[in-house]
């Protein structure tokens, strides 16, 4: 027997699956990854040794990998958010790059300390990620256009978008490269004192711990899960749709563009053309792997963040093109959608014996 | 003037053969209720299969043939997950895509800078040689690779296939209503396999046209985002042949507009009224990459119009888009 498939039967998935699965997933990832690796001549043992050992025990691959995180954190986050209410954030990539142009605009063109500096480029790559999402989440709560195909085809226009800054209005006067100005000092993200990470993820932590609080203590996490779930019903017992998606799909932008900002203030320090670190897709899979809750959606950025780290690291000193870190992306996406329908099938068996089948569950507050 | 037109001309045809390949593959798949997004990653595939396979043979047929098939396995793939497992079409086409980026990236650095003998450009033969002499779009459609031909031909081929045979009209009837189509003994699993694999075909196709006879050379993520414009133009086109090639022309033109630009001055003169006001405007509406926002900007237009007269039936999506189907399902 098989179960329809459009049910929330998270609730009913025995615990070992539901933590399994995301560990099943990686590691068969990396099982079928090692057979590209092989095809070029390198010893899978050493790639990963190089990958997650060295990448996790030296001071440098630490501090690379929390910088990396900061930036994928918001993007899990900025899919997550969207998608406890059934809608796909696909274009987070575009908000993200709108999160960065604002965050340059306002590093270049304000002139304040740091302690209001840097707010107030948050604050301004925040509310331009949320705008650039706004006529996609109007179009879906409004008429239900598909938010899928609308916020990718903002992703290309927002990529012209700064392409077309960083070689006029933004460019650097001094430059004749497509980038802007290196931002101040004062617009630069610090590293936290004594311990020297970068201090992007302790913003990163708080927002996370404020997603998962919303999510599962409050009234409007509660009916953003409800609508998830079952948005007729939802509506039936007097949820607003139409606000519900609003909210999910525009504090989802303003994730991208904390992204946007965190990634140029962190990272990278000016705008540039070439500037497409590609993680409002990466934040796909961060989100499938961390569906279970916020705190999930930061363990999986985290474990995107060595990837990319430890990607770079075998291509410096193993010579592996670094596109392995896109294979094994695609990989963790294969196999656990693949995982999810396995997930799916066993409940119906379980649903069968067991009386229980409806009892209220699990430690994460699921509905 | 005449020399900036037939440039244009040509530039426009040029880009639209890849256009038209992937697009009628997506829209076959799309009429058939399945989205695809792996199209970019599908068309890189071809694109490098194709070029391996005609650089060690030297028979740019047999590239394109082993293209095709590329395209049709990873197709295959987006079919297993999307219609067996009922996974969900946009997560698992983007898969495909970074799939298909990644596995061409990380296997072609050996393959890029190595030239092949492509696909040449042919006249039709007897009236061939007259064809070409008409003005302005004579070279430009006549004198064309087979790949360019095999496009516009497959324009009709399509229609035909959607309309006038029944397994076309089986396929429209599970993009539109799968449960009744069930019903009435169409094998709704069957004709979305049918679809989404053919539809992943015209992708390595597309593809292969790129590194076989566009560019005739091999480079990493070559495509360059066009598999993503053929998902828009599927929607520009409002998933109609006829009018897919037409918007294949226009988002064509749009992008040999980035190439010629410079030779166009839109600009008012300096005496002219209103220059000083219209000139910065205009400037900024004829940049070339502002331009290249128009055929998404379009595409989203041409959505919304779509949804908001959806009650006229010709202008609708495919009804069951991008919802999977399970005959267990209530």
């Amino acid at each position: 027997m098989k179960l329809n498939v459009d049910l929330t039967p998270r609730t009913e998935v025995p615990r070992w699956m539901r933590y399994g699965a995301p560990v099943f997933t990686i590691l068969a990832a990396l099982l079928v990854s090692s057979f590209a690796l092989i095809a070029l001549g390198v010893n899978p043992g050493e790639a990963y040794y190089v990958m997650f050992v060295q990448t996790l025990t030296t001071e440098f691959g630490l501090t690379n990998t929390i910088a990396k995180a900061v930036p994928l954190i918001f993007a899990g986050l900025a899919v997550y958010l969207p998608l406890k209410a059934q809608l796909w954030n696909i274009g987070a990539e575009g908000q993200l790059f709108l999160g960065a142009i604002a965050g340059t605009w306002i590093g270049l063109s304000v002139s304040l300390p740091m302690y209001a500096l840097l707010p107030l480029m948050f604050l301004g790559g925040g509310l331009a990620g949320a705008a650039w999402v706004a006529i996609p989440a109007l179009l879906r709560a409004k008429l239900g256009i598909n938010e899928i195909i609308t916020t990718l085809l903002f992703v290309f226009v927002a990529a012209q978008v700064k392409n077309y800054l960083v070689r006029g209005p933004l460019q650097s006067p001094t430059a004749n490269f497509p980038q802007s100005s290196q931002l101040p000092a004062a617009a630069q993200l610090p590293d936290i004192p004594v311990l020297g990470y970068p201090a992007g993820i302790l913003l990163a932590i708080v927002l996370v711990a404020v997603t998962y609080l919303v999510i599962n203590y409050t009234r409007l996490g509660y009916e953003i899960t409800f609508i998830g779930a079952n948005d007729k019903a939802a509506e039936h017992a007097g949820m607003s749709k139409f606000k519900i998606y609003l909210l999910v799909l525009l504090s989802g932008g303003a994730m991208a563009g904390f992204a946007g900002v965190s990634e140029l203030a962190g990272v990278q320090g000016r705008l540039r053309a070439s500037f497409a670190p590609g993680y409002g897709f990466t934040a796909i899979p961060i989100a499938l792997l961390g569906r279970n809750g916020a705190v999930q959606v930061m363990l999986a950025a985290l474990f995107f963040a060595v990837i990319f780290v430890g990607g770079s690291s075998i291509q410096t000193l193993l010579g592996v093109p670094s596109a392995i870190v896109d294979i094994m992306q695609a990989l963790i996406i294969l196999f656990l959608i693949t995982s999810e329908f396995f997930k799916q099938y066993s409940v119906a068996i379980t649903l069968q014996e067991g009386a229980d089948a409806g009892a209220p569950a699990k430690p994460e507050g699921e509905v | 003037m005449a020399g900036l037109l037939t440039g244009l001309a040509n530039a426009t045809v040029n880009a639209s053969t890849v256009l038209i390949l992937a697009g009628l593959g997506e829209l076959i798949s799309e009429r058939a209720g399945v989205l695809n997004l792996g199209v970019e990653g599908m068309m890189l595939v071809g694109a490098l299969s194709g070029f391996v396979v005609t650089f060690l043979t030297g028979s740019y047929w047999l590239g394109m043939g082993v293209a095709i098939t590329a395209g049709g396995v990873m197709a295959l793939l987006h079919a297993f997950l999307c219609i067996s497992l009922n996974s969900d079409q946009a997560v698992s086409g983007i898969m495909l895509t970074l799939l298909g980026t990644g596995l061409t990236t990380y296997f072609g650095n050996d393959w890029s800078g190595k030239s092949i003998e492509g696909f040449p450009e042919v006249t039709i033969p007897v009236i061939g040689e007259f064809l070409v002499e008409i003005p302005v779009l004579g070279s430009a459609l006549f004198q064309s690779t087979a790949t360019d031909y095999a496009a516009l031909l497959l324009v009709p081929i399509v229609w035909f296939f959607l309309y006038r045979t029944n397994i076309g009209l089986e396929l429209i009837a599970v993009g539109e209503d799968p449960e009744t189509a069930d019903t009435m003994g169409v094998n709704v699993f069957r004709m979305r396999y049918l679809a989404v694999i053919l539809g992943g075909m015209f992708a390595g196709a597309a593809g292969a046209h790129l590194s076989l006879a566009f560019n005739g050379i091999w480079s990493a993520t070559m495509t360059a985002g066009r598999g993503w414009i053929a998902v828009a133009l599927v929607i520009f086109a409002r998933w109609e042949p006829a009018r897919m090639l037409l918007g294949a022309y226009l988002f064509g033109l749009f992008n040999a507009f980035q190439l010629y630009s410079q030779g166009l001055n839109l600009t008012l003169s300096a005496g002219t009224p209103l220059a000083g006001f219209l000139n910065p405007i205009l400037e900024f509406v004829m940049n070339p990459t502002i331009m290249s926002t128009y055929p998404y900007l379009v595409t989203l237009l041409v959505l919304v119009i779509t949804v908001v007269r959806a009650e006229n039936r010709e202008l609708a999506q495919p009804s069951a888009l991008v919802q999977s189907y399970s005959r267990e399902a209530d």
